[in-house]
């Protein structure tokens, strides 16, 4: 019984290459060893060689002025095309000072902007978890009214782009006392009261917008969490005669921690590299933030700048992703979810339940609710705030509404949004790249998902499955510089579309950036739905004889739909609200969030807000039908 | 007719070894059970025959098909071993109805229509789920869901029918009625059964033949009887039996002739009859295995003891007896209750008591307390 067959002492080279034949044969008769390795080529390409490309491009002379900088100040010989080191001290250790500077070109160009980004991306963060994680108990822990209300519109400003919502704080507290304000805001017009200037602009207004664009991700991770958690693990503290407060400290904070670590890390990554909504909130100080700034650099022909700041906002990331892993690998990841679970008695609130839940309803509708009224007023007057001017004009005029010399020059048509060729075509565009993004990702996703699941705890899997997970933690804006760096390539420039003068250059371009950056989250939806699945069910439609394409089709996918069709809703809402991820590779007439940002940033206000309320309403049309149509939410997308 | 053969079957994942370097060979139309712990290598053995795993290396024949052989890079896929496969979990498939998952796999065979048709109302027939047509295995009971599995493992007619743990997911009553009918099935189907299970109640009930693994190496492959009359060693022999087996130290005292030796059993003198020649040294690290039905307790019994529990089961009784420190199981037929620390006397009976020495069965024989 225990005899071996012994291997022969001399190497036989035939035999070992059989054999390698063999293994080869093996690895590759599995469909989900295939899609690893076709999945690891295309996200190293993706995602690895475009990185390596910015990096590298940080340590390169880009233009003669940067050449001629560069000498002058470090006494160098450098010339245009060169490598050197010294990109990185030029923006960092500079101290030179011009007539009217109040301090040196580093602090005030890289260290200042850099400490604002820090700062306000940690308010934010603040902002995101107390406010989604108090909504999230409240919801799922207390017998608070208005539940099914609060939840379906609290998750609007997510689903919304982040720079609407900044439109929005715009449009609501603009006055006549800020200098720097179109018209007069909602506020102002209703109860005559004119905030100061920090709050319409700077700091304050950036970090509460980003804040509360991300609390619905917070508030949709945490309350995941709280809903599914076993109740028992909270009835063993009650019984062990703990107090409700002691509870909530010891036994369900620590639970929901990992969530919380989740909320933080993708809420600083995106805000500190946030560009749209510094770029509506600070128009006082245009180089406030470091995303501002960066975003100037590398749009005025600063490549060499561009690409450090970058580079550093990366490696912001890259610890910020270092530090997690370290936090939640030393401590246990905890199973919540245990099959039984009952209902976990809700905390009465008694006396305290109406006024929290007002609060709560104030808070919804004005993050929520109120920016939607406000795109529809600022549309429909011509000097905003004031009722008299109240017109129609600005969605159905055959002739244009505004007259800009310069926006004519530009090809900018100002007639009525519904009738307006630019508006319209961009819009299209979006819409096509969103579709073309959410078909990638989507599908993408469930094919690494069905392959992670398949090889769980093998290298290959946790590696394609980490770099299909590294775009998250890529700021939207240092995503955007890399793929500027590749279209600049002598080889991809015909996907430039400044060169081109094509759209359909800046179309391809953004449905490969979208495709690879929206990647994370489909990613993470497929892997989840197929690990809920158990193998047997797959290996038992193996047996019949049921060849792969269709167990996909035919069993995996349906059984788990709806989690599979959040994998695509997610990219696709994402995709088409979205502004900084591909602000450097298009032009100002690509998008509609493009035309948008350029109509505002020429005055054209209420077409602007039209535009917003096109994308708004759509995206959140396009979420309810999916939503009532497949049961796909984008909180499945999020949480999986 | 498919008889199955295993041949040096290794399977390792990193350092760990799940099965290591079995050999068996399933005859036509036998029933086997592998048998063992949890872990010990039964599943991914079940498994690796059905095609679900690839084994590290060795050589896997059914029927006249080498369907897995390492040094050739021989791999059959599981749908052309001609095979059913019967999940622990069901794996009913949630979105179809009952019919369609009976179907889908005749459907993928390219049966014609009729045929689909007529063999999927055979099998619900046979199971007794015609009424269960329409419905989704989430309406289901956990014994309908049972019986939906295994119609549709049975649909297309595979000449070797694996099953993993099917059982165990069922309440107990469910599960007695379940093994007749699949005991039943066997007969009727008139395929090969392969069965994975870690309960030793359902491997002797239910099997042909036990095949017995502990730590991925197999530890005996006999009929059921003979598993439990003949174990091969200690482990064996405690796996198997309910209550367990009783073990006693032994020391070899005198040897009487080549078949018969004195012992010290408990500090009293034994003397043990051997069916074959006995080999025993002082040094052998010798243990008595005594099933607890060879412990009768009778009135005047050579041996006494005290009552230290009594657990009737209604039909039978156990009775764990104290005697000196050690305890023994015994077990008599019929309700008796014993008060705690009653005296009571009992025999050793029976030419089934196992003499192991050390690790390997050494005889089998009668004992007689001198």
């Amino acid at each position: 019984m225990t005899e071996r067959v012994q291997s022969k002492d001399k190497f036989d080279f035939g035999k070992f290459f059989k054999k390698s034949k063999n293994t080869l044969k093996a690895f590759f008769s599995k469909s989900y060893n295939i899609i690893l390795v076709v999945f690891l080529v295309i996200l190293s390409i993706g995602v690895i060689l475009p990185l390596f490309k910015m990096v590298s491009d940080s340590l390169v002379v880009h233009t003669r002025d940067e050449a001629a900088y560069i000498n002058e100040l470090w006494g160098q010989e450098v010339k245009k095309g060169q490598f050197t080191l010294m990109q990185w001290p030029t923006l960092l250790f500079n101290n030179f000072k011009d007539i009217g500077m109040s301090a040196g070109y580093s602090t005030l160009i890289f260290w200042e902007p850099l400490l604002h980004s820090m700062l306000m991306a940690i308010t934010a963060c603040v902002i995101a978890v107390v406010v989604g994680g108090v909504l999230a108990f409240l919801i799922t822990r207390t017998n608070i009214p208005f539940k099914k209300f609060i939840s379906t519109v609290f998750v609007f400003p997510y689903i919304m782009p982040s720079w609407s919502l900044a439109m929005f704080w715009e449009n609501f507290f603009k006055n006549r006392s800020v200098p720097a304000s179109p018209g007069i805001g909602l506020l102002q017009s209703l109860t005559g009261i004119c905030v100061p200037e920090w709050v319409v602009y700077g700091f304050f207004p950036t970090a509460v917008v980003m804040g509360i664009h991300y609390a619905p991700f917070a508030y949709i991770l945490i309350g995941g969490i709280l809903r599914n958690m076993d109740a028992n693990l909270e009835e063993a503290a009650t019984i062990l005669k703990a107090s409700r407060f002691k509870i909530i400290r010891r036994i369900t904070l620590p639970i929901v921690a990992p969530a919380m670590i989740s909320t933080i890390l993708l809420v600083f990554a995106s805000s500190i590299s946030s560009y749209t909504v510094p770029a509506f909130l600070c128009k006082t100080a245009p180089t406030y933030f470091l995303s501002l700034t960066m975003r100037s650099s590398l749009a005025t022909g600063k490549f060499g700048e561009g690409y450090v700041m970058a580079t550093i906002l990366l490696l912001f990331s890259m610890i910020i992703l270092i530090v997690n892993n370290s936090f939640t690998r030393s401590r246990k990841r905890f199973t919540t979810v245990s099959g039984k679970s009952g209902q976990i008695s809700k905390i009465n609130l008694r006396g305290a339940k109406w006024p929290i839940a007002i609060v709560m309803l104030v808070f919804t509708v004005f993050f929520a609710i109120v920016p939607l009224i406000s795109f529809v007023l600022e549309s429909m007057m011509e000097t905003a705030g004031v009722w008299s001017t109240f017109t129609f004009k600005y969605w159905i005029s055959k002739t244009p509404t505004i007259n800009d010399a310069y926006l004519e020059s530009r090809g900018i048509s100002t007639v009525g949004i519904l009738l307006n060729p630019t508006i319209l075509s961009s819009f299209g565009r979006s819409f096509i790249i969103a579709l073309c993004v959410s078909a990638i990702c989507g599908t993408c996703g469930i094919l690494i998902g069905y392959a992670v699941s398949k090889k769980r705890h093998s290298k290959l899997a946790n590696f394609v499955s980490s770099l299909a997970f590294l775009p998250y933690l890529i700021p939207s804006l240092s995503f955007s510089a890399v793929f500027l760096a590749v279209i600049k390539t002598e080889a991809f420039k015909f996907l430039d579309v400044s060169t081109t003068q094509k759209e359909i250059s800046a179309v391809i371009i953004c449905i490969i950036v979208g495709g690879i950056k929206f990647m994370p989250f489909a990613s993470r939806t497929g892997t989840n739905a197929m690990l809920q699945l158990s193998g047997e069910i797959e290996e038992a439609a193996i047996i019949t004889g049921c060849p792969w394409g269709k167990r996909m089709t035919k069993i995996l996918f349906p059984i788990q739909k709806s989690s599979f069709i959040s994998g695509y809703l997610l990219p696709f809402i994402s995709c088409m609200r979205e502004y900084t991820l591909f602000v450097l590779v298009t032009s100002s007439l690509t998008l509609a969030t493009n035309v948008m940002e350029y109509l505002t940033r020429n005055g054209a206000t209420p077409i602007a807000n039209g535009i917003n309320l096109l994308i708004v309403g759509f995206v959140i049309a396009v979420n309810l039908i999916v939503n009532k149509l497949t049961g796909a939410s984008i909180d499945k997308g999020i949480g999986g | 007719m498919p008889r199955i053969e295993l041949i040096n079957v290794t399977k390792r994942w990193g350092n760990f070894t799940a099965v290591d370097n079995l050999n068996m060979v399933i005859e036509d139309r036998e029933f086997i059970t592998l048998l063992g712990p949890s872990g010990c290598g039964k599943t991914t053995t079940l498994r690796m025959i059905a095609g679900l795993e690839t084994p590290t290396s060795g050589k896997i024949i059914i029927g006249e098909d080498v369907v897995f052989d390492s040094e050739e890079g021989i791999n059959v896929s599981p749908a052309k071993r001609d095979i059913g496969f019967l999940f622990q979990n069901y794996a009913l498939w949630p979105h179809m109805t009952v019919y369609k998952n009976i179907t889908f796999g005749l459907e993928n065979l390219k049966w014609s229509k009729q045929d689909i048709e007529a063999r999927a109302l055979e099998v619900m027939k046979m199971l007794k789920i015609e009424e269960f047509r329409d419905r989704y295995p989430a309406e289901l009971s956990g014994g309908q869901q049972q019986r939906v599995a295994i119609a549709r493992t049975l649909a297309p007619r595979p000449k070797v029918l694996f099953m993993d743990e099917p059982l165990s997911n069922l309440d107990a009553k469910l599960r007695g009625e379940m093994r007749t009918e699949l005991k039943r099935l066997h007969t009727d189907t008139n395929s090969t059964f392969v069965y994975v299970t870690h309960d030793q109640l359902e491997a002797m009930t239910l099997a042909s033949r036990i095949c017995l693994i502990e730590k991925g190496i197999m530890q005996q492959y006999d009929p059921p009887l003979t598993v439990y009359n003949k174990p091969n060693n200690l482990f064996v022999a405690d796996f198997i039996g309910n209550p367990t087996m009783n073990f006693i130290k032994a020391k070899l005292v005198e040897v009487v002739s080549p078949k018969e030796v004195v012992l010290d059993f408990l500090g009293r003198k034994l003397l043990y009859t051997a069916g074959e020649e006995l080999n025993l040294t002082e040094e052998s690290d010798l243990t008595l295995g005594i099933r607890p039905e060879f412990l009768p307790i009778v009135d005047g019994g050579a041996l006494t003891g005290t009552a230290y529990s009594t657990l009737p089961a209604g039909m039978e009784t156990t009775i764990k007896i104290k005697i000196d420190d050690t305890i023994l199981s015994s077990v008599v037929f019929g309700s008796i209750d014993y008060a705690v620390d009653q005296e009571i006397t009992f025999n050793i009976v029976g030419d089934g008591i196992v003499l192991f020495d050390g690790h390997n069965r050494v005889a089998l024989g009668s004992a007689k307390v001198l």
